[in-house]
């Protein structure tokens, strides 16, 4: 062996050690496993689809994972379609379903006794205790009905929605076809607000068909007015008033699909993204709970780097290179690449698709539930996607699929992410109509799993495996002066190796989703956590010292 | 003079006679000047051509390949000369007829391209470069189901005309057809390696279908070959300039947007283009000179107002002019995002 050969292999192992010692992590691989098979989860997603294959069709899905009965595990509730044109859950295949976790990797079909089978066309789901009593409720939108449900205590729920007054409608009285919903104190007055995105004015009286007979396509959302969102203020006695107008929200009519939320510049209030379909996106700046300013085009992200909307459908809003500035990542449509904004932190947002890797992966592919979390612990969050076209005959253009694999993006830890679909399990080999998707940790393992629905297919229930043996914290949020879930709650961490990251509390996010709504942080090979930062709604911030790692925290706020 | 000329040559209807005597025994190397001619290899044309001139002093169809070479040569006088010549003594080849109505394509004069192409047609339906100009004139009209048929009839008799292989590759771009553009551009390429037309479209369509190191190649092997001419593609640095920056090469992307300016200054994409790599590379100066050029453009190609505005929306924030950066916020949330197809 000549010297030079020598060095060569030398500097090979150096380079392989080097991410341990730089991250403190392992860089196990990230995997997902199915367990849907004998889970008892048999949901199937029914779009009640026609041939004329009408805009409705394509756009349901929601999947809320919400600790309903308060035994620490997360149950998880699928909105689900109607028959069309009827728009009426007619028989068992069109019931909405709550699954109650068994703790085992099983979970049982509490829909009835729950009173959660819903009436119309639902959509999304949006899950969090808005009476601050401890119990977490859920508000369900549809085409042609909102519901809130107000969780009992008892393992059931009643629709409170006429008396709480979320009924969904525009000031004028129409009801408006809400998607995703997202539940935030915007005036930080210790009570829960809801904000709702609506989509468009389309009905079956003003449907247009698109493509030819036998090969029916999705029509363009181009065709049709969008529509106003809602924000409904929390009066903390069971009922909200309409707010959007005086809040400066209803003046911007938009295509919504993706809500969420973040206070992407650290004053202290929480602001709210939509991501709109073919129109620009809206990024609500919130004015000290007094009003809103839709400052979009003026932070960079209503439109892609070319200045053009794309079918933006799902988003989330998250601090994923530990800078301490939520960013954001929205899913598209195949040909249109999915756009990820990095918070500058100066109010503006930097286009960086193709910089951080992403834009050519994504090209090809069509997504909806979409969200920022660190799936191999290794104090970096990740990316993942739940894919596929909205057409059901989207395979008539050889570019477009309409049944595809969802995806994962790996974090590396320098701004960039590497697509690891194909290497991430069999899991993320199933090409299915994707739709929503949530996040959480269903069996307690620490890591972050994905259910996932889909049209026309079992839905999927994506237990996170991966490897590296990294440490973990699942941190639940108690407040007190502030809304009882924490919602909105910045936590800053500190880990014994130096590194920090941040996460905020929401439940919103996704597409028509609701999520876990413990904050999860990877730490990598970090046993001890150095120092946790809260800072509360109220304003209130609190520091924890020498937390132990590969635990769930429950920290009340004082 | 002329006119009165070719109005005579597109009434005439007398059929054709074969190349008799005066060519006898130089059909074989008249077929490879003109396939040589077919692909751009000029000086193998050019040196044949002068041989055979001399054995074969009397044979018309030197004068049409001639006609070509002086075309491709850039000698335009002389070409259109030479066309004149040839169609006049011989109104009734299909070839005569579709060559010169190439010519007057080249040389935009599209409506005596288009009656050339239609009697070139109409005297001969089975001649592949017939069919290739009329199919070719009739995508441009906008009737894309009669100029795929003929196109594709063109095929089925001469699956070696890289220009119809070439413009049947334009339309499964049109439609968004990456995978089928690719096969037809590829098989052009091949064809006639000289066509950078052809390795743009390649690349172009090859990213779409995921093939990014296909890609590459095909814009290298582009750019080795675009030079001035029929085949010259104005675009091709445009274009891998974007890539270039879908990839993270900044510098390289900026090297050929740099020459997409000067090769097309008069079109706003290559301005819009640049200013956005610009942005990229925080050089927000050149972005405002950029986006300002292209905001002047008259030429869109493919750039719409909303898009200028938001770019210079941007450019002036960067920048710190606060009224300028308002102006053009205000621009762009006045103007609606386009109405794209009816369907996803």
């Amino acid at each position: 062996m000549t010297p030079r050969m020598v060095s060569t292999v030398a500097l090979i192992v150096a380079l392989a050690a080097l991410p341990k010692v730089l991250w403190g992590a392992d860089t196990g691989r990230i995997q997902f496993e199915n367990r849907q098979k004998g889970s008892g989860i048999n949901f199937v997603l029914d779009n009640g689809t026609l041939p004329d294959k009408p805009m409705i069709d394509g756009i349901p899905g929601g999947v809320a994972l919400l600790d309903y009965d308060n035994d620490g595990y997360l149950d998880i509730f699928f909105t689900n379609g109607a028959s069309l044109p009827g728009l009426a859950k007619e028989g068992d295949k069109f019931s909405n379903r709550l699954y109650h976790n068994n703790h085992d990797g099983t979970f049982t079909d509490v829909t009835g006794r729950a009173g959660l089978r819903g009436e119309g066309y639902s959509v999304g789901a949006a899950a969090a205790d808005y009476d601050n009593d401890g119990r977490t409720d859920l508000y369900v939108t549809g085409f042609n009905g909102n519901f809130l449900y107000h969780n009992n205590g008892d393992g059931t729920f009643t629709d409170v929605t006429a008396k709480a007054g979320v009924p969904g409608v525009s000031s004028a009285g129409k009801k408006l076809w809400g998607i995703s919903a997202a539940w935030l104190d915007y005036d930080n007055d210790g009570k829960l607000d809801l904000f709702v995105a609506n989509y468009l004015d389309w009905s079956f009286a003003t449907s247009r068909v698109c493509g030819s007979p036998g090969k029916r396509l999705s029509c363009s959302p181009t065709l049709y007015k969008g529509e106003p969102n809602i924000l409904y203020h929390n009066n903390g006695n069971g009922t909200f008033t309409d707010v959007s107008e005086d809040m400066g929200i209803s003046r911007h009519v938009g295509k919504g699909m993706g809500v969420a939320i973040a206070d992407y510049d650290d004053d202290g209030w929480m602001d709210i993204f939509v991501a709109n379909d073919n129109d620009r996106n809206f990024l609500f700046k919130n004015r000290g709970g007094k009003t809103f300013d839709e400052l979009g085009v003026e932070s960079f992200v209503a439109y892609t780097e070319s200045g053009l909307p794309v079918s933006s459908m799902g988003v989330d809003f998250r601090d994923w290179n530990n800078d301490g500035k939520p960013s954001l990542i929205i899913t598209a449509l195949g040909g249109e690449t999915y756009p990820l904004f990095r918070n500058e932190g100066n109010g503006f947002f930097s286009y960086e698709s193709y910089k951080a890797g992403i834009g050519l992966r994504s090209f090809k592919m069509s997504g909806w539930g979409a969200g920022i979390q660190d799936f191999d612990n290794d104090g970096y969050k990740d990316l993942f996607t739940a894919n596929s076209h909205v057409n059901e005959n989207a395979d008539l253009d050889g570019q477009q699929h309409y049944r595809q694999a969802n995806a994962v993006f790996r974090n590396l830890h320098d701004g960039t992410f590497q697509d690891m679909s194909d290497d991430a399990g069999p899991g993320m080999q199933i090409r299915a109509a994707h739709r929503g998707c949530a996040f959480g940790d269903l069996n307690h393992d620490g890591k972050i799993d994905v259910v996932v629905s889909a049209i026309g297919s079992p839905a999927e229930l994506l237990y996170n495996t991966s490897t590296g043996g990294n440490h973990w914290i699942l941190i639940k949020t108690v407040g007190v002066k502030s809304n009882r879930d924490g919602i909105g709650t910045r936590i800053k961490m500190t880990t014994a190796s130096g590194l920090v990251q941040y996460n905020h509390v929401t439940t919103a996010g996704s597409y028509a989703s609701s999520n876990d709504p413990r904050v999860h942080f990877g730490l990598g090979a970090d046993t001890l956590i150095k120092e946790i930062e809260l800072k509360w709604p109220s304003g209130i911030i609190q520091v924890l010292h020498n937390v132990r790692a590969d635990q769930f925290l429950t920290v009340n706020e004082e | 003079m002329r006119a009165v000329s070719l109005s005579l040559l597109l009434a005439a209807f007398t059929a054709w006679p074969a190349f008799a005597e005066p060519c006898k025994g130089a059909e074989a190397q008249l077929s490879q000047v003109s396939k040589a001619l077919t692909v751009n290899a000029l000086d193998i044309a050019e040196n044949a051509l002068r041989a055979l001139s001399v054995s074969y002093p009397d044979c018309p169809e030197i004068v049409l390949h001639q006609a070509r070479l002086a075309q491709a040569k850039g000698r335009i006088s002389e070409a259109a000369g030479l066309y004149y010549r040839y169609t006049d003594t011989n109104p009734g080849d299909s070839r005569g007829l579709a060559y010169f109505g190439r010519f007057f394509l080249e040389q935009r004069d599209y409506m005596k391209a288009d009656a050339l192409s239609a009697a070139a047609v109409d005297k001969n339906p089975d001649d592949p470069a017939a069919l290739v100009l009329r199919g070719q004139i009739y995508l441009m009209k906008g009737q894309s189901s009669a100029g795929q048929n003929l196109l594709e009839k063109a095929i089925k008799l001469d699956p070696d005309d890289p220009e119809a292989q070439f413009q049947l590759g334009t339309i499964y771009d049109k439609a968004k057809a990456a995978a089928q553009a690719v096969e037809h551009f590829r098989k052009a390429a091949t064809l006639n390696p000289h066509d950078a037309r052809a390795w743009d479209y390649l690349a172009l369509n090859l990213e779409v279908v995921g093939d990014l190191d296909g890609t590459e190649q095909a814009y290298q092997k582009g750019l080795q070959v675009n030079q001035a001419g029929r085949y010259h593609d104005a675009f091709l640095d445009y274009n891998y300039g974007r890539f270039l920056a879908k990839r993270n090469d900044l510098s390289g992307s900026k090297r050929h947007l740099d020459r997409a300016v000067e090769s097309a200054p008069q079109v706003r994409a290559v301005w819009f283009e640049r200013a956005k790599l610009d942005m990229r590379l925080q050089n927000y100066q050149q972005a405002r000179a950029d986006a300002e050029k292209a905001h002047a453009c008259t030429q869109q190609g493919g750039v719409i107002d909303l898009q200028i505005y938001s770019l210079l929306s941007q450019v002036y924030a960067r920048l710190g002019d606060t009224a300028l950066a308002k102006k053009y916020t205000d621009l762009t949330r006045e103007t609606p995002p386009p109405v794209r197809g009816e369907q996803r």
